[in-house]
C-alpha cells in the first residue's frame, strides 16, 4: 500500500515542498528512509517508531520504504516527523490524506506533537500554493491562525491526528482571524523622560518622518542609547502586513511568544559591537539564519560605538540598506531575508570620548582622532542622512523635571508627514533617488540658491547635496508644506555629516 | 640679557638666526578657534616687530604661530622633536619648506633620522625654552607639554607669559595657572615686547599689522551671536534653550550665519568665527 503526504521545509522566507511517500510492502520487517535526509531527519526513524508504539498503535511489521521527494533536495530539521508517521500509518491502513493538505511537526517519543520553528511562514507559503488544510503542532496553531484562507488543524498528539484522519473524532479547525489591531501601548521609553537634547530629539523626529538613518556623536553618558530607544515609540505602529512580516522572522527563529504572536510595536535591536558578520547579516551552516538586520525589519537597528564594530561587518550593511533585504548563500543554498530598518548609529567623538566636552579635556592625540574618524567615514556614512551632536546634559537640568514633549504628539506629526510622502511619491523621502528628488521635491528658487551657495562655498559633494535636499524635503513635510523653503534647507544643512565625509 | 647659545644643534636653513629677541609661542595641539587665532595673531605681530618666533612645528598652536610669523614677514624657527631631516607631522612638510624659504630654520638636538618618540618631546621643550628669551603659553590644558616648556623657562631664568581664556575652558586651565603663579598676562604683542624691553627700531608702529593679517570678531546682525563666544562651543540645544526658540529654527539660523562666515562649528557646537581682517584676506 502506498500513501503520500505533503509537508514543507523552509528556505528563508520561502517554502520548499516535500512529498513524503510511504510504501508498506510484504516482506521482512524493515524501515528504509531515503531521499537525501540529513542526520537530523534520519533520526526521525527512531522517533517515529517510538511515537507510533507509544500512541497505542502497532508499528507495522512490514517492509516500509519512506521516500522524501524531491530526492535532490537536502532535508534538515525535525518538522518531517509528523508527516512521516502519518504517511506510514495511512499506507498501512490503505487510506489517503485529505486533499490539498500538509503536515508539519516534530514528534516526542510519547507521540506528542511538538513545536517547530517557522509555522507562520510555512502556513502563508502553503496558502499561496493552494493548500486548504494544514496540520500543525498545537503550540503553533495560534500563529498559523493569522493566515486566512487555510484551515489550521491543531495537533496535540499523533493518536489524535489519526483519529481525525480516520473520521473517528475530528479536530475542529482553529478559527482563522487577522490579529486585532491594538491601540498602541505606551512604549517603554518615552521622549518625555529625556532631559534637554532638543537637537537630537528634532533629528529623531525627522528620521522617523522621512525614514532617514541617523548618526549621533557625543561623549559617554550623554544619553545616546536612551534617545535611540525612543525612536520606535515615535514611529507609526506596524501595519498588518508589516506586523506579519516581523512575526515571520520571529517565527523562523522560534521566538514568537505563543500568547501574543503578533506585536504592533516596532522592533528595536541593539547588537553589541563584538557581533560577527553572520550575527548581523545572517548566517550559519547549511541554510543561513536571519541576522540582526532582519530581526530589526520594519524597526530600528541601533549600533552603539559604531567605530568599534569590525569594518567588514559595517561594510556588509551597505547592500541591505540599499535593497531593504539581504541575500545570503551558504552550502545549503541561497536565502533572502527582509531587512528594511532604520539605522541609528552612535559614536564617541574620539577614542577617549571626551573631545569637545566642556568639563573634561580629551587626551587623544590628533592622529588617534583622525584614524578613529576615518574608520567612520566612507560608504556606510554615505547612506546616513542625518548627523547630530549629543552633549552631556548639565546636572542642574537633570535634577529638574523634564519639560520636553512626550512621544505621542511627535508620533502624530510623524504619521502625518509620512502620509504626505506616500500620497505624493509612494515611498519615504529617504528612498528618493536624485531623479525622483527632482520630480517630487522641487526647490524654491531661493532655497536652491542657498543649497548651491553652500555647496560652492563648503565644497559639498554631490552626495552631501542630495542628502541635504532629502532632509529638507522631510523638514517641509513635517511643516505640512509642499514648498521647500529656505529655512528647511538651512535646517537640513545643519544635520550634515563631518565635512570630511560629506 | 645674556643668553648663551645652545650648542650641538643640527639645523637646516639659516642658523643661527639674525640677532634679535626670541619668543617661543607654545600651546595645545588641538586648540580652540580662539587659541589658534591668538597664536596666529601674536606670531604675526611679534614677527613684524622683528622678534624671532620660535615654536615646535606641531599641530595646533605651534603651526598657527609659525604661520602667523610667516604672514608677518618675519623669521621663525622650528625646534623639532625628530631629526631635522624628518618633518613630523608629515602634513607640515609644506610649512617647514615655507619656514626655510623665508629665511628661518629647522633645528633639532636629535640625530638625523630620529623618529618621533614620546620621550623626545619633553627634552625638545627644554631646548625651545633655552633658545628663547621668553615663552608665551597660549592655550594649554592641564598636563600639556607647553607647561613643560614654561617650567623649563622658569628654571633657565627666561620670562614666562600666558594668554588668558575662558574660565570654563579646559584648554585655558594651564595658562591661568601660570598667571596665578606670576606669569605675565598677554593681551597683545605689545605686552610681550614690553617684558622683553625691546627697543623698537625696526618698525614705526609694530602693532599695525601688514594688510591681510590679524583677526577681528565676526560682524553679523543675528541676535543669536550675543550668546556665542570665540573660545567655547555652545550646542544648538543649549542655545535654543537660552533664546526659547525651536531647535529647528535655531539650527537654520546658525547654518545661515555659518554661510556668512560669522560662526563655525567646533567640538559638537558652534563658536563665533574670528574673521581675518584687512584687505588681502
Amino acid at each position: 500500500m502506498l500513501a503520500s503526504v505533503d509537508s514543507c521545509l523552509l528556505a528563508g522566507m520561502e517554502g520548499r515542498l516535500v512529498e513524503v511517500q510511504a510504501d508498506a510492502a510484504n516482506g521482512d520487517p524493515h524501515f528504509f528512509l531515503v531521499g537525501l535526509a540529513s542526520a537530523s531527519v534520519k533520526e526521525a526513524r527512531d522517533r517515529v517508531r517510538s511515537a507510533i508504539r507509544n500512541s497505542g498503535m502497532r508499528f507495522p511489521q512490514r517492509r516500509l520504504t519512506v521516500n522524501l521527494a524531491p530526492p535532490e533536495m537536502r532535508k534538515e530539521g525535525s518538522c518531517l516527523d509528523l508527516p512521516i508517521a502519518v504517511a506510514i500509518l495511512l499506507a498501512h491502513q490503505g487510506l489517503k490524506p485529505p486533499p490539498r493538505s500538509a503536515f508539519l511537526g516534530e514528534l516526542a517519543l510519547d507521540g506528542t506533537v511538538r513545536h517547530v520553528d517557522g509555522v507562520l511562514v510555512a502556513a502563508r507559503w502553503l496558502r499561496r500554493r493552494g493548500y486548504e488544510q494544514i496540520f500543525v503542532p498545537h503550540a503553533d496553531a495560534g500563529e498559523a491562525g493569522f493566515v486566512d484562507g487555510i484551515d489550521v488543524i491543531p495537533c496535540l498528539d499523533l493518536a489524535g491526528v489519526m483519529r481525525h484522519l480516520t473520521g473517528v473524532e475530528p479536530i475542529p479547525a482553529v478559527l482563522t482571524r487577522p490579529p486585532d489591531v491594538e491601540p498602541l501601548r505606551s512604549t517603554e521609553h518615552d521622549l518625555a523622560e529625556v532631559h534637554g537634547q532638543e537637537e537630537a530629539r528634532r533629528a529623531l523626529e525627522i528620521a522617523a518622518a522621512g525614514g532617514h538613518h541617523v548618526l549621533m556623536s557625543g561623549p559617554p553618558g550623554a544619553g545616546k542609547t536612551m534617545l535611540a530607544r525612543c525612536l520606535p515609540g515615535i514611529l507609526p505602529p506596524l501595519e498588518l502586513g508589516e506586523a506579519l512580516e516581523v512575526a515571520q522572522v520571529r517565527s523562523l527563529l522560534g521566538e514568537l511568544p505563543p500568547g501574543r504572536p503578533v506585536d504592533w510595536v516596532r522592533p528595536f535591536r541593539a547588537p553589541h559591537h563584538g557581533i560577527s558578520l553572520a550575527g548581523l547579516i545572517g548566517g550559519g551552516s547549511g541554510l543561513a539564519n536571519p541576522g540582526e538586520i532582519s530581526r530589526s525589519h520594519h524597526g530600528v537597528l541601533f549600533l552603539d560605538e559604531l567605530a568599534e564594530f569590525q569594518s567588514t561587518v559595517l561594510q556588509a550593511l551597505r547592500q541591505p540598506m540599499e535593497a531593504g533585504r539581504v541575500a545570503i548563500t551558504r552550502s545549503g543554498g541561497s536565502v533572502v531575508y527582509p531587512a528594511r530598518f532604520t539605522l541609528v548609529a552612535a559614536t564617541n567623538p574620539c577614542p577617549c570620548g571626551w573631545a569637545g566636552d566642556v568639563r573634561r579635556a580629551c587626551r587623544c592625540t590628533p592622529a588617534a582622532i583622525d584614524s578613529y574618524q576615518r574608520k567612520l567615514s566612507g560608504p556606510l556614512l554615505d547612506r546616513i542622512d542625518l548627523k547630530v551632536n549629543v552633549r552631556r546634559v548639565p546636572p542642574a537640568l537633570l535634577a529638574s523635571e523634564p519639560v520636553g514633549e512626550a512621544s505621542e504628539p511627535v508620533r502624530e506629526r510623524v504619521i502625518a508627514a509620512r502620509r504626505r510622502q506616500h500620497e505624493r511619491q509612494g515611498c519615504l523621502n529617504a528612498m528618493l533617488k536624485p531623479a525622483r528628488l527632482r520630480a517630487h521635491a522641487s526647490l524654491e528658487p531661493s532655497s536652491r540658491r542657498t543649497l548651491e551657495r553652500w555647496a560652492d562655498q563648503q565644497g559639498l559633494s554631490a552626495r552631501g547635496f542630495h542628502r541635504a535636499w532629502r532632509v529638507a524635503r522631510t523638514a517641509a513635510d513635517l511643516d505640512a508644506s509642499e514648498r521647500i523653503d529656505d529655512r528647511h534647507v538651512l535646517e537640513a544643512l545643519g544635520y550634515r555629516l563631518h565635512d570630511a565625509a560629506a | 640679557m645674556p643668553r648663551p647659545e645652545v650648542a650641538g644643534l643640527r639645523s637646516r636653513g639659516r642658523w643661527p638666526p639674525p640677532a634679535g629677541p626670541r619668543v617661543a609661542l607654545v600651546g595645545s595641539r588641538r586648540p580652540s578657534p580662539y587659541g589658534e587665532a591668538v597664536a596666529e595673531q601674536l606670531g604675526c605681530h611679534l614677527a613684524a616687530a622683528g622678534v624671532i618666533v620660535i615654536s615646535g612645528l606641531a599641530l595646533g598652536i605651534d603651526a598657527a604661530a609659525h604661520r602667523g610669523a610667516l604672514n608677518g614677514g618675519g623669521t621663525t624657527v622650528a625646534v623639532m622633536g625628530t631629526g631635522v631631516d624628518l618633518v613630523y607631522p608629515a602634513a607640515h612638510s609644506r610649512l617647514a619648506e615655507d619656514i626655510l624659504a623665508s629665511g628661518g630654520a629647522l633645528v633639532s638636538q636629535f640625530a638625523d633620522g630620529t623618529q618621533p618618540r614620546r620621550g623626545n618631546f619633553p627634552a625638545r621643550n627644554w631646548t625651545m625654552a633655552a633658545l628663547s628669551d621668553a615663552v608665551v603659553v597660549v592655550e594649554a590644558a592641564e598636563g600639556s607639554g607647553a607647561l613643560i616648556t614654561a617650567q623649563a623657562a622658569l628654571e633657565l631664568d627666561r620670562e614666562v607669559l600666558a594668554v588668558p581664556g575662558s574660565i570654563f575652558s579646559p584648554l585655558s586651565v594651564g595658562a591661568h595657572g601660570l598667571i596665578r603663579d606670576g606669569a605675565g598676562l598677554v593681551q597683545n604683542a605689545r605686552d610681550v615686547l614690553a617684558v622683553l624691553g625691546v627697543q623698537l627700531e625696526v618698525l614705526d608702529d609694530p602693532l599695525k599689522p601688514p594688510p591681510g593679517v590679524g583677526f577681528e570678531p565676526a560682524r553679523a546682525r543675528d541676535g543669536l551671536l550675543i550668546h556665542l563666544s570665540e573660545a567655547m562651543a555652545v550646542s544648538v540645544a543649549e542655545l535654543a534653550r537660552k533664546v526659547r526658540l525651536p531647535v529647528a529654527e535655531v539650527l537654520g539660523r546658525l547654518t545661515s550665519l555659518e554661510l556668512e562666515g560669522a560662526v563655525r562649528r567646533h567640538a559638537g557646537g558652534y563658536v563665533k568665527a574670528l574673521r581675518r581682517g584687512g584687505g588681502r584676506a
